[in-house]
């Protein structure tokens, strides 16, 4: 593969970059503190690609979660520059490089190690959700029917990965940890809207509860922070319509 | 291999319940709604009475006691200000509790703040409506 | 160190491992263990979709699916796997679609089908719309919907539990699964869990090379655990590149881009497909797919800068349907090249995406420690295994096939397992070997830095046993993973903590990834002809005397300690499809 092995006829510059992590090692500091790292990044390269570089270079000991590298699994969402995002879709260029860029883990959830926090209550409060679909009936021997319309009705929370950036956005999350938050809110709404669905009464009554979507404040965060472009806010907001209606 | 072969059971938790305690009510629901409605109508309120008080009956530098006493004569006065009263302090009061449920981070300070509110808005409340129904013009 | 007893461990939680998941914890207590928690399988990054003979669209069968599985895998393919896989399918779809998978529609509200490589009507005639899909995200709906009916069955999971070693205690009739050694990543604790069934679900092995569509965490540890463990290892040398890796990048453009009318074209715009596979042209498999767009650059019909590339052109679609079938890969384009598919070309080249070979097993799923003999309570699905349905080369939308069949299979063989056996005692000091290995890596003072090795041995995978290989590159390959796992042996982590160390755990990952690397390389030198997934320049064509036959790799050690790959063969299940010339 010759051709695989040229140089490069106009290779884009590779600049020193400086990144402020968050460092916590729970057997070791007291409490957390901030380091400086500088590494070289090409302008398309991503966070992720910086984090692992510091990992493999300069030291090791910085421990943060990641998996598939282009934003599917969910698995790296953190603070990047105060904003949640996923550190493998967030590239150099987008990001101001003249000052250090800060990375911190999520908030609102126990922090364990450096970037790494405890994601058990966040999927507790998914799994509270009954996110899965309930039917009643004699089950169909081929597919169940269901037209376009109909499927495209619930499409936008079908994209979620559960990476938490949307729940750990919400200021009403930080201070209270029983908010469902938005993610698992997201997942209810993905089958109260399912046309083959027939549980969205159960789920309705458990999101009706004192610590349900009435608790939003619709600041747009969890919307914002989204990287998969998922309306949150909309899909909270269509879950208080539906139990208005459901009431007169 | 030491005694902690034998098969016994798990020791680490089993995937946790959801902890929350289902309060299977529809207060949240109501106040949510209570919100909307109340300050639809206290916009309608609010701006009849500033406009009421100031451009259509004279201006402000009209009102004294015996401007009072003649307004509340009338019941359509009575009902129109303590509309004005009750729906102004509990959406007001409403408010104040969602921010102290955001805000506050402990539940013992949630708890007392809640209680302070609440005693502040109920005094109010209660005084404002004894003063319009019970209102003597012929004290002066 | 702590102790479990289950009737059934899964390691795993990606497809294969959750579908058996469902399967087994309703007959027997089962316990799911898996190193990331469950919705971060890979299982979640496959896009295009799953094909079954559905015939919602058009006229199809599953015979024509087998049929195009055997001729794709380059008559590797077991033929009575094939014939169950393809025949299963049918109820895997629905199946999903019951769990509540929101598959695309047609007008009339039944199950969406489109056209994928090698998917063909009649024996090849032309290609056939069989592929079921949600946009180009139906790996990770499939893996939503499993986990959700994990939820609804509570199902139990060990998340962040990374198993290290299996447990075979020796009985007159040979080894028979004890249970699985797992360390435990939040706290550095070593648990012991009993079984009498363990099935793997641990996925593939990609990051053995650098340009990958596969996660960083793919690294074959399971395969790895059985291999050291003496079970061996088949077909290693067939290792798939998928054609549309965006360029550099290696970030996966699913093939349903094709199947929607993607055209893939050289520098000067020409449709060379058309002179690789005149019939199904772009829609080809995509062992010739791979070739072919390597062909195009090594003679200098390459685009971009340094010509190492070709494009994949869907300008001619509409941006509706490009927005609306393709959505995922469309904005891939953007974020990670800066390139619009609406309006440009999208530059691309093959990247290393999945192994066809891996822990043999037969239709039932259970492991074979040898050509005939299984191992009691031992059980393989998905990427890991290999059954083999793929033979030499995958064809698009397989593999989601596979893990949903042969995951489900899995979980009702091992269950039924567990209910006609008792457990086994452990063998003696269970958790050693795990603890040596650990403790040797905690406490060494070598000089060797992980991410150095995994670098250079990704960068010569890359150079030297790629889509074309030959005696000589692969020589070159072979030699540098042997010094790279001489190296290995000093290699040190930074990180001295027991919670969470992340650092250790790449330290053990490289391990299994070195050794798996030194197997496509042996496999792949001794198979001296080209089928499907493995090029050799030196021997361009297919042997079918001298090769029709699956690779067997053992690990052998020597008197002296040494340990060193010995190479056995198995003949290959034909049942109605003769090998015939492979022309699309």
């Amino acid at each position: 593969m010759t051709a695989m092995a040229e140089a490069p006829v106009a290779a884009p510059v590779a600049a020193d970059v400086t990144f402020r992590i968050h460092r916590y090692q729970p057997e070791f500091d007291s409490e957390p503190h901030w380091e400086e790292y500088t590494v070289p990044l090409y302008p398309t390269d991503r966070v992720l690609t910086a984090l692992e570089k510091i990992k493999g270079e300069i030291d090791g000991s910085l421990t943060f979660r990641r998996s598939c590298g282009h934003g599917i699994c969910g698995s790296d969402a953190m603070r990047i520059n105060g904003r949640n995002r996923l550190a493998c879709k967030t590239l150099v260029k987008d990001l101001d490089i003249s000052k250090p860029i800060t990375v911190e883990p999520i908030k609102g959830l126990p922090l364990e190690k450096d970037l790494v926090v405890d994601m058990d209550p966040f999927f507790d409060a998914y799994r509270s959700v009954m996110p899965f679909l309930i039917t009643d009936g004699h089950e169909p021997t081929r597919e169940r029917l269901q037209s376009a319309e109909d499927r495209a009705r619930f499409d936008d929370g079908t994209k979620c990965i559960l990476c938490a950036c949307c729940t750990t956005s919400c200021p009403v999350y930080w201070t209270d940890d029983q908010y469902f938050g938005p993610a698992a809110i997201v997942a209810a709404n993905r089958f109260i809207f399912d046309s083959r669905d027939s549980g969205a009464e159960q789920r309705l009554e458990i999101l009706n509860e004192k610590e349900g979507v009435w608790r939003c404040r619709t600041t747009f965060n969890c919307t914002d922070a989204c990287p998969r472009g998922i309306e949150v806010t909309k899909a909270i907001q269509e879950v208080k319509r539906a139990l208005i209606f459901r009431r007169f | 291999m030491s005694t902690t072969a034998q098969p016994g059971p798990v020791n680490i938790p089993a995937p946790r319940s959801s902890q929350r305690s289902s309060q299977r009510s529809n207060f949240e629901l109501y106040s949510w709604l209570f919100m909307r409605v109340s300050g639809l109508v206290l916009v309608f309120l609010v701006l009849g009475h500033l406009l009421i008080m100031n451009v259509l009956d004279g201006g402000v530098q009209r009102i004294n006691f015996a401007f009072v006493a003649g307004r509340w004569s009338s019941p359509f006065w009575q009902v129109w200000d303590l509309l004005m009263l009750w729906l102004a302090m509990l959406h007001g009061t409403n408010g104040m509790r969602t921010i102290i449920n955001d805000y506050a981070e402990r539940d013992q300070t949630r708890f007392w703040l809640k209680m302070i509110l609440y005693v502040a808005a109920g005094f109010t409340i209660i005084l404002g409506t004894l003063v319009i129904f019970t209102f003597d013009p012929n004290i002066g | 160190m702590q102790t479990h007893t289950y009737d059934v461990v899964i390691v795993g939680a990606g497809g294969a491992g959750m579908r058996a998941a469902l399967e087994s914890s309703k007959r027997a207590r089962t316990a799911v263990l898996t190193k990331l928690y469950p919705t971060r399988s890979h299982t979640g990054a496959a896009q295009g979709g799953m094909c079954a003979a559905l015939a919602n669209v058009e006229e199809d069968n599953w015979e024509w699916h087998t049929f195009d599985t055997i001729k794709g895998g380059d008559y590797l393919v077991d033929q009575d796997a094939a014939e169950v896989m393809c025949k299963e399918a049918i109820d895997a779809v629905l199946d999903l679609e019951k769990m509540g998978l929101p598959f695309n529609r047609t007008p009339e509200g039944r199950i969406d089908q489109r056209r994928f490589g090698g998917h063909t009507r009649n024996h090849g005639e032309a290609a056939v719309r069989r592929a079921c899909y949600a946009a180009d995200r139906t790996g990770h709906m499939i893996l939503q919907t499993l986990y959700q009916n994990c939820i609804k069955q509570n199902v139990e999971f060990y998340n962040e539990f990374y198993v290290l070693d299996l447990l075979l205690t020796e009985t007159d009739e040979g080894p028979v699964t004890a249970g699985v050694v797992s360390y435990e990543l939040a706290t550095g604790e070593i648990h012991v869990f009993r079984a009498k069934s363990v099935i793997f679900a641990t996925g593939g092995f990609g990051k053995v090379w650098k340009t990958t569509s596969n996660a960083h965490t793919l690294t074959g540890d399971g395969m790895g655990v059985c291999y050291r463990r003496g079970i061996p290892l088949e077909d290693m040398e067939f290792y798939q590149f998928h054609p549309t890796g965006l360029a550099g990048l290696g970030v996966l453009l699913t093939e349903g881009a094709r199947g929607e009318g993607g055209i893939l074209r050289n520098a000067s715009g020409e449709r060379f497909m058309e002179r690789y596979a005149p019939t199904i042209k772009d829609l080809a498999p995509r062992d010739m797919v791979s070739r072919s767009m390597v062909l195009e650059v090594r003679e200098g019909r390459g685009a971009g800068p340094n010509k190492d590339y070709v494009y994949l052109d869907l300008t001619h679609l509409p941006k509706e349907q490009i927005e609306a079938k393709l959505p995922d890969i469309t904005e891939f384009a953007r974020t990670y090249l800066g390139v619009d598919p609406v309006t440009e070309l999208v530059p691309v080249f093959p990247t290393a995406h999945y192994a066809m070979g891996g822990i043999p097993t037969d239709i039932e799923t259970r492991v074979l420690r040898d050509n005939e003999h299984v191992i009691p309570g031992l059980f393989a699905a998905g990427e890991c295994a290999c059954v083999s349905v793929h033979g030499a080369n995958r064809l698009g939308t397989n593999s989601l096939l596979d893990i949903n069949v042969f995951g489900r299979r899995a979980g009702i063989a091992a269950a039924e397992h567990a209910q006609q056996v008792g457990h086994v005692d452990l063998p003696e000091d269970a958790p050693g070997h795990t603890i040596a290995l650990v403790e040797k890596l905690r406490s060494s003072t070598g000089g060797e830095r992980v991410a150095a090795l995994k670098r250079e041995m990704q960068e010569t995978m890359d150079l030297n046993a790629q889509v074309y290989r030959t005696e000589a590159t692969l020589k070159q390959a072979l030699g540098d993973v042997q010094e790279l796992k001489r190296r290995y042996q000093s290699v040190a982590i930074q990180d001295k903590g027991v919670r969470y160390n992340t650092d250790l755990m790449e330290a053990i990952e490289l391990g299994f990834l070195l050794d798996l690397a030194e197997l496509v390389v042996v496999g792949a030198l001794e198979r001296k002809e080209s089928r499907g997934g493995h090029a050799r320049e030196d021997y361009p064509n297919r042997d079918d005397v001298n090769f029709m036959r699956h690779t067997m790799a053992y690990r052998h050690v020597g008197e002296d300690g040494q340990e060193a790959i010995q190479l056995d063969y198995k003949p290959v299940t034909v049942t109605r499809y003769q090998p015939m010339e492979r022309k699309y």
